[in-house]
């Protein structure tokens, strides 16, 4: 089957303090259609960044998209001019931000936030544009009568409800939903995740969900990449992800979840601290924590793939088919 | 002596007054910590967990109630009294980011608290004090000089860690310390943490809303819903046999990251409603698949089992007891 | 290539510990430097205040000496700025008028600003009916016009340099004091001064310690503006005849002294008014700059 999105080599730098950020370092993914990939990693991994430059929402002046192609439906988002991309942006792709406290107007009543998408994408007509509106809203368990009411009304998951029937107004065929539940209580998130769910079923949208909860992931996601210091180091199916972690990376992920030591009084720690991003290590950007370490993982990479922003000269390899580990020492 | 708990908190009530009227943040609850122990609170927020915790070390006043430490009435101590008291009493806050002032350095962030208690006589002395708990929680040496903004957010909770065992306390409230951190952090420092505890033997009160990790931590768990608490029950009782209903739908709603175990979940319709000016009765019930007529009737927690507590009319009825 | 990289990032921590023993001063004082109106402001202020003080021993003249045949005249090779209604040279009274003026807008900026910081901290830590007290009598206080404050204070307590000092002191605590409070709140509600109470620092301790050193940021550059606006303040009420006498020399009299000529001897107005504006203009550069330096989230 064809790739709905396919993502090839994407590097994307930023410009800090005279510093260049190396946020994204050639990272490829794959997506087909009607499916879902989850996005893990820890904080400044450059999960957002990737969904960013999907959007082509990156700040301009500091951020730079340094290479790489991003292919939805067979077109090259990144060669679209500004233009073409803000027709595209919210009738083809939308995006759930993490904090929905944030993300709506509290000066406009929540039914007419959607219909505003809606006018600016779908319709020219207003009332049709506030029936939409109306729809939407029941559609994310919202009665129609609070069309009127303004976010300060609502409480937090009720506002990430309205802003998932923001993103979902257009009938986007592609959905970025980037941590769409963390600042929601766990009783809240279930209901939210649910809901996201069926209603992804139920239109057919294909899903990025960026997280760093792995059950949000078993949960939702078809297929799983884990993003590691700008890079995916593991990509695969859910099952084997999750039956068969391998890059020791995500096993130390998944020894430092509580749940995952029942019945052990220690956690399985990842020592040390994320890389600064402005100074990688060369080689393996894993290596100074990872237990496995030798001297081959700090190989430098070479000249012409430095010159392409690509720091790592660890290869991507096919362990079984669709799993990919970006681990040398991965069979033993 | 050696049967009293090391603190008993009997009828505790913190109401705060807000515009619209009286929000009832810890409203009459009960119960014991052992030396030693790990209680672990959980709730969603705006249940009154973190307020619970403040206000039994007396950084907030309590409305009503007693809080008992080594069996002797703290509620209303002052001055010298209240000092010593508040030296075996600690805590961890939340928030790495706000919880250090931003223009101390490290050392003298920890060393600080030793100055208040008057137990050292020099600077050297403090100084090798402050060294010595900067080994205990793992911090470099060389980090000594540094400013908190300079310092990623596991290193600052140590940095709070070390503040907080600087008294010798024999009590620490850890208010949601590992969740502003990432999932490789979070794991080093609750392992600090319970470190720390064999180490030293002080008794946590770890309040948080990750299910998980009070599963890993805790030995009792107590459940709070809007100021009450609705259960409390030995760790491994409560998550296999959860007898509130909502303490059921808590577990279910947990995200597992087993992927074969096919989900089962208890979906609550509706959302927390406000804890200000509470109808008496049962305050689950808007939310409760068993609501009925007697819930409106207020609720009290009753022994269900040995040393399992839940505060519902129908528990009994529900789970076939 | 390793061993080299690793040496590096060595050296570079080192030099990290060494630069953090450096005091907060130098890095505060480079990142002042570095952006070019502060420094303008800086050495403009440097420069008049210099001038001010050393200028009245360089002079040729005494601040009284006169000539009557020189009433009023204009620049020349003997007087560079020209002579004043009663024939005394512009450029000495001047210099000497600068001292008054420049000292008693740092004093009075500087003791408002210590009085309104203490006052602001006290309301916003202790709140409740303290602080509605303390804040109400500050709005009714700042109610009142800041001229017609100073208009009273002077003619209650007379003329002259401490009692101008006091009515201009006067003026500037309310500004400051509410600023503080305001900061005062939104730091107080941080958990790091709970932490401080919980380990048992006394209500002392939690002001001056934890609180000030994070809340006097703002008040620092309030008060560097607030020269400029004392230094105003002050001549204005010498131009209206409080504040320092005559023979004195300071910008506002001498502004008053020749506002009848303004047509026919522009120079005995200009030369006080274009000293006053140069003033403020260069605190309020260095004010600009200072909060530029201060700002914590512009540290690099």
């Amino acid at each position: 089957m064809k790739n709905f999105l396919e993502i090839n080599d994407l590097v994307v730098e930023y410009t800090q303090n005279r510093q260049v950020v190396h946020a994204v370092n050639g990272v490829s993914l794959k997506l087909e259609k009607g499916k879902t990939l989850g996005l893990v990693g820890e904080t400044g991994a450059g999960k957002t960044t990737i969904a960013k430059s999907i959007m082509r929402i990156l700040p301009d002046v500091a951020a730079y998209i340094r290479g790489g192609e991003v292919w939805l439906d067979g077109e090259n988002l990144l060669e679209k001019s500004e233009d073409e991309m803000y027709s595209i942006r919210g009738s083809k792709i939308a995006m759930i931000f993490q904090d929905p406290m944030t993300a709506l107007n509290p000066l406009m009543t929540v039914g007419d936030q959607i219909a505003e998408v809606l006018l600016l994408h779908n319709t020219k007509d207003k009332k049709e544009a506030m029936t939409k509106a109306g729809d939407m809203l029941e559609m994310v368990g919202i009665p129609r009568e609070r069309y009127i009411e303004y976010p300060h009304q609502f409480s937090g998951g009720m506002k990430q409800r309205v802003v998932i029937a923001m993103a979902l107004a257009c009938d986007p065929e592609l959905l970025l939903a980037d941590e769409p539940t963390t600042a929601l209580d766990v009783t809240i998130q279930a209901q939210v995740l649910d809901m996201i769910r069926d209603l992804r079923d139920k239109l057919g949208t294909s899903m990025i969900l960026i997280t760093h909860d792995l059950g949000v992931v078993a949960e939702t996601c078809d297929s799983v990449a884990v993003i590691y210091a700008g890079q995916v180091v593991e990509s695969g199916s859910k099952e084997d992800l999750f039956d068969h972690p391998t890059h020791p990376y995500t096993k130390g992920l998944f020894g430092s979840l509580p749940s995952m030591a029942v019945g052990e009084k220690r956690l399985h720690s990842i020592v040390g601290l994320p890389p600064d991003p402005t100074n990688l290590p060369s080689g393996c950007s894993f290596w100074p924590r990872c237990p496995y370490a030798t001297e081959a993982c700090k190989c430098i990479p070479t000249e012409e793939q430095v010159n392409v922003g690509v720091l790592s000269s660890i290869p991507n390899r096919e362990i079984t088919p669709g799993h990919f580990v970006r681990c040398i020492k991965e069979g033993e | 002596m050696a049967d009293t708990p090391l603190l008993e908190i009997k009828h505790l009530k913190k109401y705060f007054r807000v515009p619209a009227g009286q929000n009832h943040a810890v409203d009459d609850v009960s119960f014991t910590i052992e030396r030693g122990e790990t209680l672990g609170v959980v709730g969603e927020s705006g249940c009154g967990k973190s307020t619970l915790g403040r206000t039994i070390i007396r950084l907030l006043e309590a409305t009503d109630g007693q809080v008992l430490l080594n069996g002797e009435d703290i509620t209303h101590i002052k001055g010298k009294k209240l000092k010593e008291a508040r030296e075996k009493l600690q805590i961890v806050f939340q928030d790495p980011y706000s919880s250090l002032n931003p223009r101390l350095r490290v050392e003298s962030a920890i060393m600080e608290p030793l100055q208040h208690s008057g137990r050292f006589k020099s600077k050297a002395e403090m100084k090798a004090e402050a060294n010595r708990l900067m080994e205990l929680v793992g911090i470099d040496e060389r980090l000594r000089q540094s400013y908190p903004h300079e310092l990623d957010g596991g290193r600052r909770q140590r940095v709070g860690i070390a503040r907080a065992l600087a008294l010798n306390p024999e009590f620490i409230v850890c208010d949601e310390p590992v969740s502003a951190l990432d999932v490789s952090i979070q794991a080093q420092v609750l392992n600090l943490l319970m470190d720390l505890q064999d180490q030293l033997g002080m008794a946590y009160m770890f309040v948080t809303h990750d299910l998980s990790v009070v599963r890993h931590i805790a030995n009792n768990i107590l459940v709070m819903y809007l100021g009450q608490a609705v259960e409390k029950a030995p760790t491994e009782e409560l998550f296999n046999e959860p007898l509130h209903p909502y303490t059921k739908a808590l577990l279910s709603a947990i995200p597992s990251v087993d992927i074969h175990k096919p989900m089962q979940r208890i979906q609550l319709k509706g959302e927390i409603t406000s804890p200000i000016n509470p109808k008496p009765g049962c305050r689950f019930a808007a939310r409760c698949p068993y609501a009925c007529e007697l819930c409106e009737e207020p609720q009290v927690l009753e022994e269900v089992r040995p040393n399992h507590f839940v505060q519902c009319c129908r528990c009994k009825e529900i789970n076939g007891l | 290539m390793m061993a080299l990289m690793n040496k590096m990032k060595t050296e570079k921590l080192e030099t990290v510990e060494t630069a953090r023993k450096s005091s907060m001063l130098l890095e505060f004082c480079r990142r002042l430097i570095k952006s070019g109106s502060a420094k303008l402001g800086l050495f403009l202020m440097l420069f008049i205040i210099l001038a001010c003080v050393i200028g009245p021993y360089l002079s040729p003249y005494d601040i009284n000496w006169r000539d009557a045949t020189l009433m009023r005249a204009g620049p020349s090779a003997e007087h560079w700025l020209g002579c004043d209604t009663l024939g005394r040279d512009m450029l000495t009274r001047l210099l000497y008028g600068g001292q008054y003026s420049l000292l008693m807008g740092l004093l009075s900026a500087v003791i408002g600003s210590l009085l309104g910081i203490a006052v602001g901290l006290v309301a916003g830590y202790f709140g409740g009916m303290t602080e509605t007290l303390i804040m109400r009598f500050m709005d009714v206080w700042s109610a009142l016009p800041g001229m017609l404050l100073c208009i009273l204070v002077s003619a209650a307590m007379g003329n002259g340099f401490g009692a101008t000092v006091l009515a201009l002191t006067i003026g500037s605590i309310p500004g400051v004091a509410r600023m503080t409070r305001g900061q005062v709140l939104s730091e107080r509600s941080r958990e790091y001064i709970e932490a401080a109470e919980s380990i048992n620092c006394s209500k002392l301790s939690i002001m001056f310690k934890h609180l000030l050193p994070n809340v006097i940021q703002p008040s620092i550059v309030i008060t560097t503006m607030s020269v400029g606006s004392t230094i105003n303040m002050a001549a204005s009420l010498s131009y209206i005849g409080l504040g320092i006498q005559p023979p004195s020399p300071e910008w506002g009299a001498m502004l008053a002294d020749g506002k009848g000529y303004i047509m026919s001897d522009p120079h005995l107005i200009a030369v006080p008014g274009i000293a006053i504006a140069l003033t403020v203009f260069a605190i309020n550069l260095l004010g600009d700059g200072l909060r530029d330096a201060l700002d914590p989230k512009l540290r690099g």
